[in-house]
């Protein structure tokens, strides 16, 4: 038992929060106040906009009109092209650039530094703004989507993927460089087999998120069913605009749980 | 050299060399490759470009890059650039913090060892439909009702973040340690004490830091939505497009860069310091840096261990 005169019953002293943590506190709720005067948010806004007379002609959905070929599907088709080949080039460039910005398999290290800084800058352009540049570079249309895509879905599929390839067992790549192997073979069969897996995982990743971009890159031009939702919502036709909004919603449902169907297995 | 110094043994046939190949999953990835080679070129076919407009695509990009250079800071720095910056930022952070208060209580109700099937099925399929639908989206409704504004693209920016940090709170909720709990309850803690005291202070640190996770993402997410009209940085960038301003392009381009960067290494600093504060080891399991990339980068991602 303790010697101390405290009573056993007395309730311990409450340990007091710093006083830091009391500034930081205050100084984020007064921050939060004044980003939210800045932008003009009030609580009487929230209420307009839920009162708000337009959102009762966002009802019936006009079926006919959505389930057309013609006017929904036709985008949603373009829209998945703009994905697939995005990530299919945009993985298969992510391969050999990817082993680049690893320390363990760079071949050298100006092309370490220089590919990680260039891809780590591309990456802090968000996609849509690829989309916006590259439509005014080479024309409106699907043709510029999927490059914009490519060169963000590569930027982050090489983040990824050197990341693994940094934890990579260094073990098998100094036996195959002390057999004589040359750079790339020893890369391709000491380090390759250990990660790929992850590649694939990453590469369903990619695609995943190539899918949810196409799907708005028609916003800006750059092709895609984001097109259609443009022209119906710059006329108003709301009731149109939900119908192709619960598609887009069933497929990206139904592509995640693929995605996380064929992840389960590959781990 | 004599014959006796070569080490082979004598009851084989086998010549010594490489060891066949073992030939298994090889079907599989010719079969693979060719899936994907066809799925491209059906893709290309659809894109609606020939092989010269591909050639010449990078020569078109490159002279708009060109152009580019070098950045007018000064001409967009006089439109207020620096404020649109900020806005960006306050859209962000307005949005995170909508996120953040209406996801914690939710995701409470959303873990399996605190509430019943009862609010748990309907919270997380709430919490699944919200992330389906891309914010852009959710946005262009609120602009298309409201008019166009900053404040609709930080309640959009917060609707979908209620999605993504709701299903990851839930996730951390689940996973801490029940002790604290059954002490509170020895001790005659009500449903709500033991919440307060035993649940919140375990799971604060992690969830926090997905809160500013969410935030690095909603910096992105808030200067796209200003291409279609939900104010910011996005906004003079499409200005600045569409007369073809390439310079002032280039300066808002790099301020974005700046902006995101620089949010990005306050924010990680942050999330370490908390990780680090709450007595947790830093995890620098291979795997969970990966995935950490990931989560930062596109706000999905697998469970956190």
């Amino acid at each position: 038992m303790s010697d101390t005169a405290v009573p056993a019953t007395a309730r311990p002293k409450k340990p007091r929060p710093q006083l830091t943590t009391y500034l930081l506190v205050i100084v984020l709720a007064a921050f939060t106040v004044f980003a939210a005067r800045q932008i003009d948010l009030e609580w009487s806004s929230f209420i307009d906009m839920w009162t708000n007379p337009l959102w009762g002609r966002f009802w019936p959905v006009p079926w006919d009109w959505v389930l057309n070929r013609h006017n929904v599907f036709d985008a949603l088709i373009e829209t998945f092209q703009i994905a697939i080949i995005s990530t299919v080039i945009g993985c298969t460039l992510a391969l050999p650039i990817g082993f680049a910005m690893s320390k363990l398999t760079s071949p050298n290290s100006p092309t370490f530094w220089v590919s990680r800084t260039v891809m780590s800058i591309i990456r802090a352009v968000p996609d849509l703004f690829w989309g916006k540049l590259l439509v005014t570079a080479i024309g409106i249309g699907a043709f510029a989507g999927a490059w914009a895509l490519t060169i963000f879905s590569l930027a982050v599929m090489v983040k990824l993927f050197s990341e693994t390839v940094d934890a990579a067992d260094p073990l098998p790549l100094e036996a195959a460089r002390a057999a004589g192997g040359r750079h790339t073979p020893a890369v391709r069969t000491a380090v390759l087999p250990e990660v790929f897996p992850a590649y694939v995982a990453y590469a369903l990743y990619v695609f995943e998120l190539n899918i949810r971009a196409s799907l708005v890159l028609g916003l800006v031009g750059a092709g895609g069913i984001g097109r259609i939702v443009e022209t119906q919502r710059s006329t108003f036709n709301f009731d149109r605009l939900l119908g192709i909004l619960i598609i887009m919603f069933v497929i990206i449902v139904i592509i995640e749980q693929i995605s996380v169907a064929i992840r389960k297995r590959l781990v | 050299m004599s014959d006796t110094d070569v080490m082979i043994p004598d009851d084989t046939d086998q010549p010594v060399g490489r060891p066949e190949r073992p030939n298994g999953p090889r079907n599989w990835r010719i079969g693979i490759a060719l899936l994907l080679i066809v799925a491209a070129m059906w893709s290309w076919s659809g894109l609606d470009a020939s092989l010269r407009d591909a050639l010449e695509a990078p020569g078109k990009g490159w002279n708009i890059a060109k152009q580019m250079w070098t950045p007018a800071f000064n001409t967009v720095i006089e439109r207020g650039a620096i404020g649109k910056i900020f806005e960006s930022l306050y859209v962000a952070w307005i949005g995170t913090m909508i996120g953040a208060m209406l996801s914690f209580p939710l995701s409470f109700f959303g873990a399996s060892n605190v509430a019943p099937a009862a609010f748990r099925v309907p919270i997380r399929m709430l919490f699944n439909a919200i992330r389906a639908v891309p914010e852009l989206i959710v946005a262009m409704l609120l602009l298309s009702v409201t008019g166009l504004g900053p404040w609709a693209g930080a309640l959009a920016i917060g609707l979908h973040s209620v999605g993504t940090l709701g299903k990851l709170s839930t996730e951390v909720i689940e996973t801490s340690d029940e002790g604290p709990l059954e002490a509170i309850s020895a001790a005659g803690g009500t449903f709500l004490e033991k919440t307060r005291w035993g649940m919140v202070p375990q799971v604060l640190p992690t969830v926090v830091g997905y809160w500013l996770f969410r935030f690095e993402i909603n910096v992105r997410a808030s200067a796209v939505l200003g291409l279609i009209g939900a104010g910011g940085i996005g906004g003079e960038l499409v200005s600045q497009l569409s007369f073809r301003n390439f310079p002032e392009v280039g300066a808002v381009l790099l301020m974005v860069i700046a902006m995101v960067l620089v949010i990005d290494t306050i924010s990680g600093f942050a999330r370490r310091r908390i990780i680090a504060g709450s007595g947790r080891k830093i995890d620098d399991d291979d795997d969970s840096a990966a995935f950490e990339a990931l989560r930062d980068l596109t706000g999905l991602g697998p469970e956190p261990v």
